[in-house]
């Protein structure tokens, strides 16, 4: 089980970040442990240091382009985030972190709306970003269908093991 | 329906699909490269709990970005697959020196029209040159429903129609439409949606110079990138293809497009992609006089035979700037066999170029193509994104080979028509 209404400290990155960004490629075969370590690290070099269990993500236009690197969403989880929040995705992206039970939500205007340091609450369900620090909110874009029912299963393989798994490879 | 809908359609047993459906579809062709078929291992023995795959025969693994360990660590990284696929019964190996993975598979005649083609990369578009429907996944997709079940869940993308009206002028290439639709329409122009390219510039190219704009729709944004299959697509097949029975998908007449954009290619001059990202495209005329230390054809949208005439042509009788080293990747060792037999290879040895292993090249640092902090490379490949290429402030400028080809020479980044000129 993913939680999927999170309160957390933020970390705000620019558009068009690449997988290449999130995850060097100098590290990409070296264990998540070494990876960890170097999440970000060319975007914000202290983020990877810095980073606290629970934070939250907030990116521009085209989060997580460049190559399809699933291992991108993986080294967010395993730092210890809890959503990413961006004005869009990469495709790629998009699909990868449900189905390794990251939880992200599209928010249109989100960048403006949140600086580093801000405190947020999201409720992923219900696309709601409330920004605690300055009192704003915002409606995102509600993840739906296979999308949400990975993310209330924690992933793609715990959902396969499911009731609804074995609807989704029986239709 | 359109192509794409259509052979998700038959793949997912339905009748019709339109866009925004899920649907569940069955696989024919999975191709993992050595860095992902290694993750996707890590997913299906570690993560699930019944080691079974479903049809061994559908997966293809190509070792390219790795030709020859340089660590032990890289070593273990291509031993760990080797034995993946033996253990597994997974046939369809190719090992380190084959070249770029999609050329690798494109050449073997994996494919088919009317296939529906997975890979843990983002750049498994390139079938859609080619009748097919292929798009990138992520590695548990690839372990849980790929190995597991034969299968893949899409939503049904909405499609966009690029219409490319030529002929562009003399001394542009290809390539320099493509990289020009980057910058033209913008890296994130197209996420989630497919690109179909058509117009009459696309139905004169080769199905070679197709490839180029499915590979790079990925750097739109785009789920997929295709061509309304054609005689050009038949022929293609009949000649590579192993299997002799297929259908090509056509486009029904008069389907509809969420957006239908049309490009004069007319006044298009040679194109390069600026660093830090694959859509900062300027005319070569922004970009001249910018030195550089690497010069390289290779990756997957260059280090084809046509690259490496273009190469070779270029640099007869003439040597590299002795700042530069030149490198050229083949795509594949069919190419490198007829650039060898061509006697391309002794020209570009002879200007003072060097010949690497069919393989991934510089696409990103993991056999070759690292840059220190000051460097600048330009290249055929297809990303320049910080990271990729060792220091994040090392600079890669993406080009034709003929844009390539003139810089290596003179040792900053030239026009190529400007050279052709100095030859008249």
């Amino acid at each position: 089980m993913t939680p999927l209404i999170l309160e957390g400290d933020c970390w705000k990155f620019g558009h068009n970040i690449p997988t290449d960004m999130i995850t060097p490629t100098a590290y990409v075969m070296r264990g998540m442990g070494e990876m960890v370590k170097h999440v970000l690290e060319n975007a914000n070099p202290d983020f990877p240091k810095n980073v606290q269990r629970g934070d939250i993500i907030i990116a521009g236009r085209n989060f997580g382009c460049s190559s399809g690197r699933a291992i991108a969403p993986k080294a967010i989880k395993a730092t210890g985030v809890g959503a990413v929040i961006a004005e869009f995705f990469s495709r790629t992206f998009y699909r990868n972190g449900p189905e390794i039970g990251l939880p992200l939500l599209e928010a249109p205007g989100i960048h403006d709306l949140v600086e580093t340091g801000h405190r947020i609450r999201v409720n992923i369900e219900a696309g709601i970003v409330e920004n605690l620090t300055t009192g704003k909110s915002i409606q995102g874009r509600a993840p739906s269908g296979l999308l949400l029912d990975m993310l209330r299963a924690g992933g793609l393989i715990p959902l396969l093991k499911s009731d609804a798994g074995k609807v989704l490879l029986g239709s | 329906m359109n192509m794409i809908e259509k052979i998700l359609a038959k793949a997912s047993g339905k009748k019709e699909v339109g866009p925004g459906n899920i649907v569940v579809a069955n696989v024919d062709r999975m191709v993992l490269h050595d860095l992902s078929s290694n993750l996707v291992s890590k997913v299906f023995e570690n993560e699930m709990s019944d080691g079974t795959i479903f049809d061994p025969d559908r997966i293809a693994f190509v070792f390219d970005h790795t030709f020859s360990p340089p660590s032990q660590a890289d070593a273990d990284v291509l031993t760990e697959a080797r034995r993946f696929a033996a253990k597994y019964g997974i046939r369809n190996v190719f090992d380190s020196g084959s070249g770029s993975i999609h050329h690798v598979i494109i050449e073997s005649g994996l494919w088919a029209p009317g296939d529906v083609i997975i890979g843990c990369d983002s750049h498994t578009t390139v079938y859609g040159a080619l009748g097919v429907f292929s798009t990138g996944v992520g590695n548990n997709s690839m372990a849980a429903l790929g190995y597991a079940h034969g299968k893949a869940w899409f939503r049904v993308p909405e499609t966009i129609q690029v219409r490319l009206h030529g002929p562009p002028p003399a001394g542009t290439a290809p390539r320099d439409v493509a990289q020009y639709l980057e910058g033209f329409l913008g890296e994130d122009s197209a996420v989630y949606r497919a690109v179909e390219y058509a117009g009459p510039f696309i139905e004169n190219l080769s199905i070679e110079d197709r490839m180029l704009f499915p590979l790079m729709a990925i750097d739109l944004g785009a789920k997929a990138g295709y061509i309304n299959p054609d005689e050009k697509t038949a022929a293609y097949a009949n000649k590579y293809s192993r299997k002799k029975h297929f259908e090509l998908f056509k486009n029904d007449p008069g389907v509809q497009y969420a957006k239908v954009i049309d490009v004069d290619l007319a006044q298009l001059e040679p194109q390069v992609a600026c660093p830090p990202t694959v859509g900062n495209v300027k005319p070569i005329g922004q970009a001249v006089g910018i030195e550089i230390q690497l010069a390289e054809i290779g990756g997957s949208t260059g280090g084809r035979l046509g690259d490496i005439r273009v190469l070779a042509q270029a640099l007869q009788g003439k040597t590299v700037h002795p700042n530069v080293r030149l490198q050229v990747v083949p795509v594949t060792r069919g190419v490198y066999l007829a650039a060898l037999r061509e006697g391309l290879l002794e020209t570009i040895v002879e200007a003072g170029g060097i010949i690497f292993p069919p393989s991934a090249g510089s696409n990103q640092a993991v056999n070759m193509g690292a840059m220190s902090e000051q460097e600048a490379m330009i290249s055929t490949q297809a990303r320049n994104f910080p990271g990729r290429n060792g220091h994040p402030k090392a600079r890669h400028y993406l080009a034709s080979a003929a844009t390539v080809a003139a810089s290596a020479l003179a040792g900053r980044i030239t026009d190529p028509r400007e050279d052709a000129r100095q030859n008249t």
